[in-house]
């Protein structure tokens, strides 16, 4: 899925509401070229068919108490 | 010779020995700092009281002889915790932090083992960068050529080593950060497996990405130094349980006969210069190796790892870039700010192509032991580049030399990047590495075919002259 620059834009400005990131004009060109990066990125790893299976690489590990070094 | 010429092993040794105080390699390596600093800028700190009296009390330890690193002075990248200063991290925001309460447990790992630092060493602002042109602190130079970069994100770390004013450093790689200026100022670089080294004490760029390893002028000091710091800490969460598995000794077996070895095709064939693929051939040649392997899905990993790079980094600096985002570096500024941004399910679709892509070159490694690829694109650029050239494409140039380390960090596979020389043609006095690759846990395959290089020629990390 390719995003045009409106959606990047409108992407942009309401993630940055949700957080409250106040982007600056001076920001914003720099900010809008690497969202539009990862979005590019992101339709790659989209393009990837994924199963049941295909657990993410980020495993909670619990925490036991133990000896500091 | 001046101690600051020799490698760590030969420092330990002769001090064991009484034939050298461990003053006097500190005061050499010192001296050496002093000399070339104003033109590398590979310290951001030196510590010169600290490590003169840590020298006198190695000097005067009845059980020196008995110390592994004895008396070897060493630096590290200013993302690692030192008593008594903030832990800068290459930025200028963390000069307000609090100073640290005590050393980073591989710090202490290698002090107990009788070495001596002696200062911190600059790096991109956070990690996140390819070339050491910091802003706040100046760029490390590459010490082979000053008007080229030392490569980064551990650029400090790498130019040190060259410059010959320390024999070890540290340094971490969360995509390519040891690997890639280890292969532009050549010197031998580790990156060992994900969670095999405790990041306990270190200012973390992206905690699930990233790795801590040594930097060296030969590979036993790698495997030495690698040896003493291994071994779990339960304050590290991404840190394996697992129990030391030392390999200096397997160093010594470098009949690398039963080895089934590969140089790897496909994207680091396409994301290569000429240059790079000579300095992969002349490897392949001395080691006899006739087989090419492709992975499967790279540039879906290498998106993978960049995703979770830019989210998670951002996250990390959400209340700064919220409130003071202009003290960022200028040339990371807007990028962290974006990767704060971005929706949640592409992180997460990222982390499982991760674990997909690992899957993958786990069933690689039921067929290869050790693969060969180019650790950079090219040589090292000059400094202020933008754009490199690879074949017909046009490619922005502080990403792009990571372009060929970073599908491998993303899965965390360890590898030692050696220095090849005299395989370049566009500039013969440049190095260019390669990675020797091997299969999770496997370091000592990787530091056992470093080795076997590592008697040829053109694969070494000699000192920068700087007169």
């Amino acid at each position: 899925m390719t995003l045009t620059p409106a959606q990047i834009e409108a992407l942009v400005r309401a993630n940055a509401d949700a957080l409250g990131l106040r982007l600056t004009p001076e920001q914003m060109p720099g900010v809008l070229r690497y969202v539009a990066l990862a979005a590019d990125m992101a339709a790659l790893v989209d393009g990837l068919p994924l199963g049941r299976d295909d657990e993410g690489a980020n495993v909670f590990v619990p925490v036991a108490p133990a000896a500091r070094e | 010779m001046k101690p600051c010429t020799l490698d760590a092993v030969t420092i330990a040794a002769e001090v064991r020995a009484g034939r050298l105080r461990a003053s006097d390699a500190v005061d050499s390596c010192l001296a050496r700092i002093a000399a070339t600093d104003d033109r590398v800028n590979a310290f951001t700190t030196v510590l010169d009281t600290r490590a003169r009296a840590r020298a006198l009390m190695v000097d005067s330890k009845p059980d020196r002889h008995t110390l592994p690193l004895a008396g070897v002075p060493f630096a590290v990248k200013n993302l690692f915790d030192i008593a008594g200063l903030p832990t800068l991290a290459g930025s200028k925001i963390e000069r307000d932090a609090p100073a640290a309460a005590r050393d980073a447990l591989l710090v202490r790992r290698l002090e107990a083992a009788g070495a001596i630092l002696v200062g911190a060493l600059n790096m991109d602002e956070y990690a996140y960068g390819f070339t050491t042109e910091n802003s706040h602190y100046g760029a490390t130079c590459n010490p082979h050529d000053l008007a080229r970069t030392a490569g980064g994100s551990s650029g400090g770390s790498a130019a040190a080593i060259s410059a010959g004013q320390v024999p070890l450093t540290l340094g971490s790689d969360t995509n390519g950060s040891i690997r890639v200026p280890a292969s532009l100022c050549g010197c031998f670089g580790l990156k060992p497996t994900f969670g095999r080294l405790p990041r306990t004490g270190t200012y973390p760029f992206v905690a699930s990405l990233d790795h801590l390893g040594p930097f060296a002028r030969s590979v036993r000091d790698l495997a030495l130094c690698y040896d003493l710091m291994q071994g779990w800490c339960a304050e590290d969460p991404g840190c394996a349980p697992r129990a030391a598995e030392p390999v200096s000794a397997v160093l010594d077996d470098i009949d690398l006969g039963g080895l089934r070895l590969a140089t790897l095709g496909g994207w680091w064939r396409e994301m290569a210069d000429a240059d790079a693929l000579a300095a992969v051939s002349l490897v392949r040649e001395a080691l006899g190796v006739t087989r090419d392997i492709e992975l499967p899905e790279v540039a879906r990993a290498r998106a993978a790892a960049f995703l979770i790079t830019n989210a998670e980094g951002a996250n990390l600096h959400l209340p700064d870039l919220r409130t003071r985002a202009d003290d960022f570096e200028p040339l990371s500024r807007d990028r962290f700010l974006a990767g704060a941004l971005l929706p949640a399910g592409w992180v997460q679709q990222a982390q499982r192509v991760r674990r997909r892509f690992a899957h993958e070159v786990a069933q690689v490694f039921d067929t290869v032991d050790v693969l060969l690829a180019p650790a950079t694109p090219c040589v090292a650029p000059l400094l202020g580049t933008e754009w490199l050239s690879l074949g017909t494409q046009r490619l922005p140039a502080r990403p792009s030399l990571g372009l060929l380390a970073q599908p491998l960090s993303c899965i965390g596979l360890p590898v030692v990047t050696v220095p090849v020389w005299n395989a370049q043609s566009s500039a013969p006095h440049l190095p260019l590495g390669v990675q020797v690759i091997a299969a999770p846990w496997r370091e000592d395959l990787a530091l056992r075919v470093a080795a076997a290089l590592a008697r040829e020629p053109w694969c070494r990390a000699p000192i920068a002259p700087l007169a």
